[in-house]
């Protein structure tokens, strides 16, 4: 989608939403789905057209953990630090992801390929230790198998370049 | 009916614990609640223990708990002060601040530095002397002598330098003085009468803040005028007399009544002080100069410091001929030898035994010295003054500096076999002075042969006499130490006098830590710099050698102030309840939350590292203004108050109403005092 | 007819289940197999997923681990009924036990329907409790007769049912809304995710009974974004249902109509807190409101309000058609029915369990789920999550029901039930979870905006073996401030986990603070690696591995690792195929 089309989404939502009371949060849902994520400018046209000050918007919209202001990597990966996880050494996962990759919780490597984000349990507690890339779910962790993940979507990221 | 504290009482449909409390005269501590808006229940300092029929008692929120029949309620158990504390102790934990300025902290007095430069800096210099004046009877005097503690904590030196606090001080009491100066109001007479003996800074202190609570004061002093060591010890051309008269004189101008050329022991008695006043003081100092035990050290010739610069004050300085030699390296060295220079010796001499590094005096007082033509004999320690009757010369022995001792200085040992004989005409002995104890022979004496007295309650072991100043403990010390001590003893004597005991008590206050990466965007501004008379004019002069600074470099010179202390310290509920419940974050310290300060607006200046997240500010500019300009962002430890986005507020829609400075707790929110330095707010 | 379905609730479909079902597609279409190929959701034996079920008219074939290379097996199985090419598929003897053991009301259809079919829900039962409602009940009757079930909310306090529904009855004000919380915020617990992807219509169902008996206009599910799955099945059932007349105006022609919609929450656990989630829904930041009033009184835009949990309103139906009684026969004095654990942690069968309550926690962790993984020694049960506690293997034997449970230190809570075992440290356990309410915390108290922050620090020097004397006295002291000053329930329950397990492994605190050594072995800072010669065989590999060069040796013979060096990495140990790399 270009940016014209982005924008006649937002509006198409806006309109839907305008007169509905307390629809601020579907909203900012829904901008995200068509932005990957909530730029000052989407912020300030939703602060706008549903008459809600600035402040408060931005006071919601940070208040969630899904919401991002920042463009997330090609490859969203989401770590389960969920108790199952945890149990099942979910610290030595994320460890891993940090040294192979050179980012912490919610950064983004510089090639922008990988974003990390450690989250709160996936519902996958029967697989755990569990990440999920891109919505697919990679369970039974171990460094090695996380090396090896993260290794071949390098390559096909490469292969798609 | 509600059980409040154990009393009955009616309460009205809807109303709130607090608002019941409030209606009958109980206070509650709150921190997030205004009765223009909505409970909030953020800080749970309002908690109280609240019992309905026999469920067991539950703490619960008093600004949102609506009361009921048959509640029982107590507002300050002991479970309720624990939880109370709890909350002080942990808001303590993330609170960044300094509550009182780093000079302020360092002056003995706890002089309000900071108030005293804004207010020089808007020209509200009759102000400036009454914020001075909350400490100091005299500041155009300690302004001019003070070797100022103050300065050396003074952040502005992370920048460049310090600001010349003490110079401003003697500027700002100056231009008080010039015309229809401050005077105190006193409150009304109490009948109580305290004598206080010595009539130095500590006793012209504990004097002045007696009578201004209003009770009877007389001060007996041994010398002709009151002053002390102001008048008797510090040369003319550091303190002008004139300035010292005056000031005294407005001391008496509230009624403290004087009665010099009385000395103890004499012309009274400590035991009939006693009897015909409610309280005594003593505060006569230290007035004995020490002895070096050097052979020949009483030969004609050779004088005690203090004597001798007594003797000049007095104007009957004794015969010193061309060549004088001056032990010791503190400034009633530097006095005695700069006095020397202007009785006309030629050569002066100044006998050190370790190096100029090591000098407790003022390194500017050096400065000034040397270029009067002082010669320092740093590494030298007297070993014989030599002469028959009178002396002719001095022995030195050679040193040189070993290990650190106790103070951290690096011990002068000496060189066995190494001397150096200086002909000269007199010796000064400038290294220390004694409690002189005729008449105070019924008070316990410490080791150090000084009175023994209390140092939070400042009781000597006779009821009713009280001990300041030099004289006590420790000995001499410089003069805003003694009168710190006065001002403090006087709030423990007041209470004495209406039969209270009280103690001083070191106020709990936050401190934060800056280095000079945290002060790197400040723009640098050179110190003023203080004209003095030129040496070769200056030496022959008892004339004031400072000239003091014009107007204009006075205003520029406070506006330097980096306002390090909070501006609403006076007004901070927060410290106001970490006193009042003994609040104590120590134990939990860890990491603080990162929010700043942000300057950006014309009128509201916000500090984020204050902010207690009560959300009154939010509230207020959302419920009373309606405009939600600032709200709450993120979440958990790290939330924080602002304009949308984290954009400066300066570019919000803010309107600067004030409202939210209004409702704030704590200084993390202050209205900018317009066109001018800002002034910390004084208390309602 | 041969029907399949294969398991895809978002533990199958984790496991491979879409794979394995696209697979099954083609082989049932190439091969033209006479057989419905259809979806099922969470059987909860998610320790055996992809699950594929074949029904050769009553009879159940269940295949467990199922991988795509097994589906020519299975297609030549449905071909000739010759199961022989899938025995080594089929669900073992002891796995099935763990089914067998359980007794099924809100998971009743769980595994078993179509979860994206109405007809299916219909088929087993599905709107006949709602039709008895409310053409045949009065909102009063249908209170009574969950009074009479003794139906305590699931969602982990346990306050009785129809109380709620009472008050919201009685409140004064219009419109009256009714909302599930299905913000399962819990890490280690998706009983209520299980529910929504397995039988959506019985949560539909539930809902629009009490929404009958609280006269709601309205009927509103609060439900966790990071669960789309369960988003999408629930929005295609409330899309049927709508369209078969359970939902809109005149309800079976009665004059109930209530609405229906879902709420998608955006991250906050927070949220399950009532009034925090009724800000939420209102578009605000989630921050708890002051209670009182509670929400049956102002809740939702300050109106008559009824919250209750999923797996709540997955009991309801089944309860309006067995009746109360057959629900209160279930369970003890305290706690009737059942309860839905999700079990994981080191425990050999892992998913979602329901049994009876008064069962006890032996029953759960050893009869049915098998007891630890690699067989070591069983260390203690988390209940109730962040809110919860740990209850040791001592107490093992204690009863579910929520009295028993509370007195342990822990909690019922919604159902996470996670299995420590001898190499899990207790520390980090309370480490972790205030890691987590740290992070949770809305930020609004200060008890729960710093104390939590403070808990953590104090937990993370004493994992980082910088432990004083004394502090776990001022984690006690901390832990009980806390809960006496916190807003809201996510603060006032933050530091059980704390609490508990000083309780009840304080050995293990001291060890860290006094010894400087964590008993578990999983505190890195505290941990020491050695070598055992005996097992060491000199193959260099850890050496090789070893990032800092920490490890040396003569190939052939034992090596050895410098402790001073060592950065406690745990790559040795790791890639040691002798086991010869000591922790301790």
């Amino acid at each position: 989608m270009d940016d014209t089309n982005k924008l006649q989404a937002l509006r198409a939502v806006l309109d839907t939403y305008r007169d509905v009371p307390g629809s601020l949060i579907t909203v900012l849902q829904k901008a995200q789905g068509i932005y990957g994520y909530l730029p000052q400018d989407v912020l300030e046209t939703v602060a706008a057209e549903l008459d809600i000050p600035s402040a408060r918007v931005f006071g919601v919209a940070t208040f969630y953990t899904q919401f991002r202001f920042q463009p997330v990597g090609k490859y969203f990966i989401e770590l389960c630090k969920g108790t199952a996880c945890h149990v099942n050494g979910a610290d030595t996962i994320a460890r891993t992801i940090t040294e192979t990759l050179g980012i912490a919780d919610g950064e983004t490597t510089a090639d922008g390929l990988f974003s990390l984000k450690c989250v709160a349990c996936l519902g996958c507690c029967s697989l755990s230790p569990v990440m999920m890339i891109n919505g697919e779910t990679y369970g039974s962790l171990t460094p090695a198998k996380v090396r090896d993940v993260l290794a071949q979507k390098r390559k096909e990221a490469q292969a798609d370049a | 009916m509600i059980l409040l504290n154990g009393k009955e009482f009616a309460f009205v449909p809807g109303q709130t614990i607090l608002e019941l409390a409030q209606a009958n005269g109980i206070e509650i501590p709150t921190l997030c609640h205004d009765e223009r808006i909505e409970p909030y229940g953020a800080c749970g300092l309002c908690v109280c223990e609240v019992r309905m029929g026999q469920a067991p008692a539950r703490l619960m929120r008093a600004c949102a708990t609506k009361t009921a029949d048959g509640m029982v309620i107590e507002t300050q158990s002991a479970r309720v002060e624990r939880s109370r504390r709890f909350v002080l102790d942990m808001l303590l934990s993330d609170h960044t601040g300094d509550c009182i300025a780093p000079c302020s902290l360092a002056c003995p007095g706890g002089t309000d530095c900071q108030k005293y430069a804004a207010l020089i800096a808007c020209g509200e210099y009759r102000k400036a002397a009454e914020t001075m004046k909350d400490v100091i009877p005299i500041p155009a005097s300690i302004g001019r002598i003070c070797p100022h503690p103050c300065e050396k904590k003074c952040r502005r030196a992370l920048v460049e330098a310090p600001v010349s606090l003490a110079a401003l001080k003697a500027f700002g009491a100056d231009m008080d003085l010039k015309e229809n100066p401050f005077v105190p109001e006193c409150k009304p007479d109490t009948g109580k009468r305290v004598a206080v003996i010595g009539g130095g800074p500590a006793g012209l202190t504990a004097a002045y803040h007696l009578r201004r609570r209003g009770h009877e004061v007389h001060i007996y002093d041994k010398m002709p005028k009151l002053g002390g060591m102001l008048r008797y010890g510090i040369p003319e051309y550091r303190l002008p007399k004139a300035v010292l008269d005056k000031e005294i004189a407005l001391i008496g101008d509230i009624g403290v009544q004087m009665h010099p050329n009385t000395t103890l022991g004499t012309d009274v008695t400590l035991e009939n002080l006693r009897e015909g006043f409610d309280a005594v003081v003593v505060a006569t100092g230290a007035w004995i100069s020490s002895k070096m035990r050097v052979q020949g050290e009483d030969l004609d010739g050779v004088f005690g410091g203090i004597d001798f610069l007594r003797a000049a004050a007095l104007g009957d300085p004794p015969a010193i001929g061309k060549t004088v030699a001056v032990c010791g390296g503190g400034n009633t060295a530097m006095d005695a030898c700069r006095t020397a220079v202007r009785l006309g010796a030629e050569t002066v001499y100044v006998i050190y035994r370790r190096t100029r590094d090591e000098m407790p005096a003022e390194q500017l007082e050096i400065e000034e010295a040397i270029e009067e033509g002082v010669q320092f004999k740093f590494l030298t320690n007297p070993d014989e003054i030599c002469g028959d009757d009178r002396v002719s010369s001095i022995r030195l022995q050679c040193m040189q500096l070993g290990a650190p001792d106790a103070s951290g200085r690096r011990r002068p040992e000496p060189i066995e076999g190494r001397f150096e004989t200086l002909p000269v005409d007199s010796v000064i002995m400038a290294i220390g002075q004694k409690t002189d104890f005729a008449g105070l022979e019924s008070l316990e004496a410490t080791n150090r042969g000084t009175v023994n007295a209390d140092t939070a309650t400042f009781k000597t072991n006779l009821d009713g006499v009280f001990a300041v100043g030099d004289v006590t403990n420790k000995g001499a010390d410089i003069a805003i130490a003694a009168i710190g001590e006065a001002r403090k003893a006087a709030d423990v004597i007041d209470a004495y006098l209406d039969g209270v005991e009280i103690a001083y008590e070191k106020p709990f206050v936050c401190e934060k830590t800056v280095t000079a990466d945290d002060l790197a965007d400040r723009e640098k501004r050179d110190r003023a710099v203080m004209p003095v008379l030129p040496p070769e004019e200056r030496k022959h002069t008892f004339a004031e050698m400072a000239l003091g600074f014009d107007e204009e470099t006075a205003k520029k010179e406070a506006s330097r102030c980096l306002e390090c202390g909070c501006l609403d310290y006076a007004q901070c509920k927060l410290i106001r309840y970490a006193r009042q419940y003994k609040a104590d974050p120590a134990p939990y310290a860890g990491e603080k939350s990162a929010r700043q300060k942000d300057d950006s607006h014309a009128v509201i200046l916000r500090d984020g590292a204050k902010c207690i997240l009560c959300g009154l500010c939010v509230r207020a500019c959302d419920q009373l203004e309606h405009l939600s300009a600032i709200g709450l962002a993120g979440r958990g430890f790290t939330t924080e108050v602002g304009a949308a986005y984290r954009l400066p507020l300066g570019t919000s829609c803010c309107n600067g109403c004030g409202k939210c400075v209004e409702v704030c707790p704590t200084g993390a929110l202050y209205k900018k005092t317009e066109g001018c330095k800002n002034v910390a707010v004084d208390r309602k | 007819m041969l029907k399949i379905m294969v398991g895809q609730g978002s533990c199958g479909v984790s496991a491979g289940a879409g794979k394995v079902y696209d697979a099954l597609q083609s082989a049932v279409e190439e091969r033209k197999i006479d057989a419905s190929l259809s979806v099922t959701g969470c059987i909860g034996m998610c320790f055996l997923e992809p699950i594929v079920d074949i029904y050769t008219d009553d009879r159940l074939t269940r295949l467990v681990r199922v991988q795509p290379k097994d589906v020519p097996a299975i297609a030549d199985y449905l071909q000739t009924g010759d199961d022989a090419s899938v025995a080594s598929l089929k669900i073992a003897a002891q796995d099935s036990a763990f089914l067998e053991k359980q007794t099924r009301i809100a998971l009743r259809n769980c595994g078993v329907i179509d979860p994206e079919s109405l007809a299916d829900a219909v088929a087993h039962r599905g709107y006949d409790a709602l039709r008895k409602a409310v053409t045949e009940m009065t909102p009063e009757q249908v209170i009574d007769v969950i009074k009479v079930s003794g139906l305590a909310g699931r969602g982990g306090a346990g306050f009785p049912t129809w109380f709620k529904w009472n008050a919201a009855r009685q409140s004064e004000g219009s419109p009256k809304y009714l909302i599930c919380n299905a913000d399962e915020g819990d890490p280690g617990a998706f009983m209520d995710r299980a529910v929504i992807e397995g039988d959506p219509h019985a949560l539909i169902e539930g809902m629009l009974i009490g929404a009958y008996a609280i006269g709601a206009d309205e009927a509103i599910v609060y439900v966790r974004a990071e669960y789309p799955l369960a988003i999408k099945r629930l929005e295609k059932a409330i899309a049927d249902a709508k369209a078969a007349g359970y939902i809109g105006e005149h309800i079976f022609g009665t004059d109930f109509s209530c609405g229906f919609r879902i709420k998608a929450g955006a991250g906050a656990f927070v949220c399950g807190e009532e009034t925090a989630l009724i800000e939420s829904l209102e578009g605000q930041r989630g921050m708890p409101r002051l209670k009182p009033p509670f929400p049956a009184q102002s809740g939702y835009w300050h109106k008559p309000s009824n919250i209750n949990n999923v797996e709540t309103f997955a009991n309801v139906a089944w309860i309006i058609n067995n009746g109360g009684e057959a629900f209160a026969a279930m369970g003890t004095d305290d706690s009737k029915g059942t309860k839905v654990f999700a079990l994981t942690g080191k425990i050999k069968r892992g998913g979602l369990v329901e049994i009876p309550m008064g069962k006890t926690l032996r029953d759960v962790v050893f009869d049915i789920g098998g007891g630890m993984r690699a067989d070591k020694a069983f260390k203690g049960v988390q209940l109730g999550g962040p809110s919860g506690g740990c209850v040791p293997s001592e107490l093992i034997d204690t009863v579910i029901d929520y009295k028993k449970l509370s007195a342990t230190g822990a909690i019922m809570g919604s159902g996470g039930m996670v299995i420590m075992d001898e190499s899990t440290c207790m520390v980090r356990m309370a480490k972790f979870f205030l890691e987590f309410t740290t992070k949770e915390s809305c930020g609004k108290c200060v008890a729960c905006r710093i104390g939590t922050k403070r808990l953590l620090e104090i937990l993370t020097r004493i994992c980082d073996g910088d432990g004083r004397e004394g502090d776990i006295e001022l984690l006690e002291d901390l832990c009980a401030r806390i809960k006496e000053n916190a807003l809201c329930g996510l603060g006032q329950t933050a530091p059980n986990p704390v609490l508990t397990t000083i309780r009840y492994f304080r050995d293990e605190y001291e060890a860290h603070i006094r010894d400087k050594r964590c008993p578990a072995g999983e505190c890195t800072a505290l941990v020491r690696f050695s070598i055992d010669p005996d097992k060491c065989r000199g193959c260099s590999l850890c050496s090789r591995k070893c990032p800092v060069g920490a490890i040396s040796g003569d190939v052939g013979k034992p090596f050895t690792i410098d402790g001073e060096a060592c950065i406690r990495c745990g790559q040795c140990a790791e890639v040691c195929k002798f086991g010869a790399v000591r922790k301790g």
